[in-house]
């Protein structure tokens, strides 16, 4: 066999195995501290380099700091969005109980984030700018995508019947994905008072590598928390799920006799 | 895949053109008022109404800006490098407010022409840059319209 048919075999494997209740339990049982030991370790060094070695901005001067936060949160905001909808069109066609909690727990996490990158960012526009908040494409569209986690969230709760409420929270998270290309894009389609892409810039970042070396830290840092939150949090959904099967009652039986 | 799945991929994926090619349509008949501001060309060229209020752009004009005689109104020009606009406001103007910074003005016009504005912001760009490059590109903003002719971008 070949590498890549070996690489092929193991990752299809993974996913198989994860799409089972039982199977993912294991498995992220072993995950999650690696993701939030990660996240510790790459937003720690994110930090020290952000606050400490990046040089001031010519105009801003220390208040740009924040967006080794502002940045990594807005970019989590869409990436979370994005995951979540691929999970809700996966649970609907092939009916994977797993890819529903994929999309159910992602939720609060993306609206977390959501919230972050409005607070920071309003933060931050009150020194530069000289406003906390104005009605620009960019800051709308932004506002828009929080009421939709917030939809999202409402819509799981809102039924009776945990099949129903999945598929409904499903589709929901399906058709809003048209937000997140307007987002990205809204600085580029319209005037705004937000500013245009610095990172991802045609012609290269705007900004000197030593700027860009804490922001790319606290981005993968932020990944991989979202990583250890959703593992966490689908861990517990998986138990209240499966509370009527063998093995979570096996599991809680052998808590109780251990203690 | 199964029939079932190939029919269920079907409905999703039209439901994602369906609401994709709505949004389009949508934005394209609203397309105007999603822009924050106007630019001083556009003025210009579609003129303005009095009793509106306006969102105007533009790059601080080099050595235009002046202080009347009360102390707290400054008066000023913003130019997309092609036409300048005066404003006048009365108040604090922004830490970033500078020659060659792009500002947003609110305010509504008067009969000279000139903007009566009522609110000042710092435009911030996209460019970060050292501390220690900051006199070198200050220079380069505020002499800005020396190199280019067209409207400039901001």
């Amino acid at each position: 066999m070949n590498p890549i048919t070996i690489i092929w075999n193991f990752l299809s494997n993974t996913y198989h195995r994860l799409g089972s209740p039982r199977e993912f339990y294991t498995i992220s049982r072993y995950t999650t501290p690696v993701f939030g030991a990660l996240f510790l370790v790459l937003s720690l060094i994110g930090t020290y380099f952000g606050l400490f070695v990046a040089p001031a901005d010519y105009q801003q001067g220390d208040s740009f700091r924040i967006l080794f936060v502002h940045v990594p949160v807005a970019w989590m905001s869409l990436f979370v969005y994005v995951v979540m909808a691929t999970a809700g069109a996966i649970g609907l066609i092939w009916r994977m109980k797993m890819a529903f909690v994929v999309t159910i727990c992602s939720a609060p996490i993306g609206a977390a984030f959501t919230a972050l990158a409005l607070m920071t960012g309003s933060i931050w526009g009150k020194p530069i700018w000289g406003t906390y908040w104005v009605w620009d494409a960019r800051l709308t569209s932004e506002l828009i995508l929080l009421f939709l986690y917030f939809g999202i969230m409402a819509v799981y709760y809102a039924f009776e019947d945990r099949k129903t409420a999945e598929k409904a929270t499903a589709l929901l998270s399906v058709v809003g994905v048209v937000i997140v290309p307007i987002i990205h894009y809204s600085v580029e389609w319209w005037s705004s008072l937000h500013q245009g892409v610095t990172v991802f810039a045609e012609g290269g970042p705007k900004m000197p590598p030593e700027m860009l070396l804490p922001l790319a830290f606290m981005a993968f840092g932020f990944m991989f928390f979202y990583g250890y939150a959703l593992f966490l949090s689908m861990q517990n959904k998986v138990l209240d799920n499966e509370r009527k099967s063998g093995w979570v009652r096996a599991l809680v039986n052998n808590k109780e006799q251990q203690s | 895949m199964s029939p079932s799945q190939k029919k269920r991929f079907a409905i999703v994926s039209l439901i994602i053109a369906g609401v994709g090619v709505a949004t389009f349509f949508s934005i394209m008949a609203m397309q105007s008022s999603f822009e924050y501001f106007k630019t001083p060309t556009e003025i210009k060229t579609e003129g303005f109404d009095a009793k509106q209020t306006y969102k105007l752009a533009g790059i601080v004009r080099k050595g235009s800006v002046f202080r009347l005689n009360d102390g707290v109104t400054q008066r000023f020009d913003i130019t997309d490098c092609e036409n300048d606009i005066t404003i006048q406001y009365t108040g604090i103007l922004p830490d970033l407010f500078r020659e060659g910074q792009a500002i947003v003005t609110i305010g509504k016009f008067n009969n000279e022409p000139m903007l009566i504005a009522s609110q000042v912001l710092a435009k911030h760009d996209e460019n970060y840059v050292p501390n220690e490059a900051a006199d070198a590109v200050m220079l380069q903003q505020a002499n800005k319209c020396n190199d280019t002719d067209g409207p400039v971008k901001y």
